[in-house]
């Protein structure tokens, strides 16, 4: 329990407090009010990596939640074997951000790197995918989308188990067919969890894979694999200015408390509309 | 429960979307067997033909057996430190009746939802507060007390098993400290199980805090040893080896998580998150 307020309740606090002051962790920090808060509200930088994360969001929430959901309902079967190849669905689980870098990093590689041999393969001569402007941030997000899908994917079939035989059995009376019942009747009835994986993917991915960007491309380039995470990280840990670092963190945490109660509400409004 | 029999064509589909989503994994293990013509070999090879293992001799002199040592020092510490901090608070959640514990299981759920990246920089000014950067504690501690996840999932577990078992020892004199050590951890030994596998692998996984706590190279864990090995933008160490590393890397987690896939699926859901 102490412990957990330390670490847990106290730097929330601490966060806080430290946001009013300027200090590079060596000298007696200096209180200077709201200043962090005015700077980082006309710091182009700020601004800058916020709509970086912001991309990180658009680019990968829905995806991920649709493939999941498709790979959910594709592994909802009952054969022989059928645990044996979940199984390598789940793989990416185990893969840390180091591993998942170092895998995809490689991949992406415009020489060594297989998806370019398989591109040159068909005579297209392949980009450098993790420093080409533009192409970056979504090389990224695909890495993201590959090491989350395994989580959404379970908690689909969780969900998915949770549908009454009876309902298919009045879709398959009324000769409905397998896409339609897919898109008509499965995906309402798991708007509950569907809420939830909503919920943890925009806060997963407004994160904007802070370590795969460190690892990978350092932010760049030009900057623009730089997320709020990663700005916050460099400020803090690059230029040790810890004032401004907590007032771009607790600026996070203000989004991310945001988005929570517009899931909160989301999931109310999905429960509502199941049962209604 | 509308599972059903598929067809041919779902198999096909089944396999196929294994193979890409393992893709990566499989490219992982072939590839770090390969040489480095073999690596540049057009048109790509898929299979290595011989197994060269001297990828994996220089990946070892990058993740030394100090490295590796750490990281086992540094996951199962957490293991340890977050069972003793959480199985307590659960059981006293689930079991003991007292004023306001609602509100303090919502505490508790709340952080389950914000990921540790928006609170880097708050935990490490406290850790450095403490003068702990470069310590056990430090490294240890600050991860170890995220505990939402094992006080929703023990909660549940405890609030399931049968009152009567309670309320008799409860009649007998015993004290809740008693029961607790001795009627409920043992009854809970496959949840422990499920847990320890699940916090094995997230604290052996970990990356930043230990990159930036741990700064001195006697603390060092295996991720961030292998992250100078990662094929980044920017990166000049051969492909193989990386891939090597990684491998050497995800052994423990992978052993850990095939033993133990059926539970893990079955803590990763079952936690309350709906």
């Amino acid at each position: 329990m102490v412990a957990f307020s330390l670490f847990v309740l106290v730097p929330v606090v601490g966060g806080l407090l430290m946001s009013f002051v300027e200090w590079d962790l060596f000298s007696a920090p200096q209180f200077v009010g709201w200043d962090n808060y005015r700077r980082l509200l006309t710091d182009p930088s700020m601004w800058a990596s916020l709509w970086v994360s912001a991309q990180f969001v658009a680019l990968g929430v829905i995806p991920v939640t649709i493939i999941g959901f498709v790979v959910a309902n594709l592994l909802n079967v009952t054969m022989r074997g059928i645990g044996f190849l979940r199984l390598f669905y789940l793989l990416p689980l185990v893969a840390s951000s180091a591993v998942a870098a170092t895998i995809w990093g490689n991949l992406y590689q415009p020489q060594s790197g297989f998806i370019n041999q398989v591109l040159g393969w068909f005579g297209v001569d392949g980009p450098d995918w993790l420093t080409q402007p533009g192409l970056a941030l979504p090389s990224l997000v695909v890495i993201m989308i590959w090491g989350a899908l395994p989580l959404v994917a379970l908690l689909y079939l969780a969900g998915l188990q949770r549908i009454s035989d009876d309902i298919y059995a009045a879709a398959a009376l009324d000769g409905a067919g397998r896409w339609t019942v897919l898109w008509q009747i499965t995906w309402p009835n798991v708007w509950p969890t569907t809420a939830v994986i909503l919920v943890l993917q925009l806060i997963g991915f407004l994160g904007g894979s802070l370590e795969l960007a460190l690892i990978l491309t350092e932010g760049g380039p030009l900057n623009q694999t730089r997320s709020l995470a990663l700005y916050a990280y460099q400020t803090a840990f690059n230029n040790l200015d810890i004032g401004y670092a907590s007032a771009l963190s607790f600026f996070q945490l203000l989004l991310v408390g945001a988005l929570f109660i517009v899931g909160l509400y989301l999931r109310r409004i999905s429960r509502r509309g199941v049962k209604g | 429960m509308n599972t059903h029999r598929p067809g041919p064509l779902r198999v096909v589909w089944i396999i196929l979307g294994a193979l890409v989503i393992a893709g990566p994994i499989f490219y992982m293990f072939s590839r770090s067997f390969m040489t480095s013509s073999e690596i540049y070999a057009f048109p790509p090879l898929l299979f290595p033909t011989t197994l060269e293992w001297s990828n994996y001799a220089t990946a070892l002199s990058y993740l030394t057996p100090l490295v590796i040592l750490n990281s086992f020092l540094f996951a199962i510490g957490i293991v340890v430190t977050q069972l003793l901090l959480s199985l307590p608070v659960a059981f006293a959640l689930a079991r003991i009746p007292f004023r306001r514990s609602g509100t303090l299981l919502g505490l508790f759920v709340v952080p389950m939802f914000i990921p540790a990246t928006f609170t880097l920089v708050p935990m490490f000014l406290v850790t450095y507060l403490l003068g702990w950067l470069n310590t056990w504690q430090g490294m240890i501690v600050p991860m170890a007390a995220q505990i939402s996840f094992a006080v929703l999932l023990f909660r549940q577990h405890f609030a399931g098993l049968p009152a009567g078992l309670f309320e008799a020892a409860r009649v007998d004199g015993a004290s809740w400290g008693r029961i607790f050590w001795q009627i409920a951890v043992p009854l809970s030994k496959p949840m422990l199980a499920t847990y320890c596998s699940v916090s094995f692998l997230t604290a052996w996984n970990f990356y930043v805090w230990p990159l930036v706590v741990g700064t001195n190279p006697a603390y060092k864990v295996i991720n961030v040893a292998l992250a100078p090995l990662a094929g980044g933008a920017y990166s000049q160490i051969s492909p193989a080896v990386g891939l090597a590393g990684a491998v050497i890397a995800m052994l423990p987690v992978l052993v850990v998580f095939i033993a133990m896939q059926r539970w893990y699926v079955k803590g990763v859901v079952g936690t309350g998150l709906e």
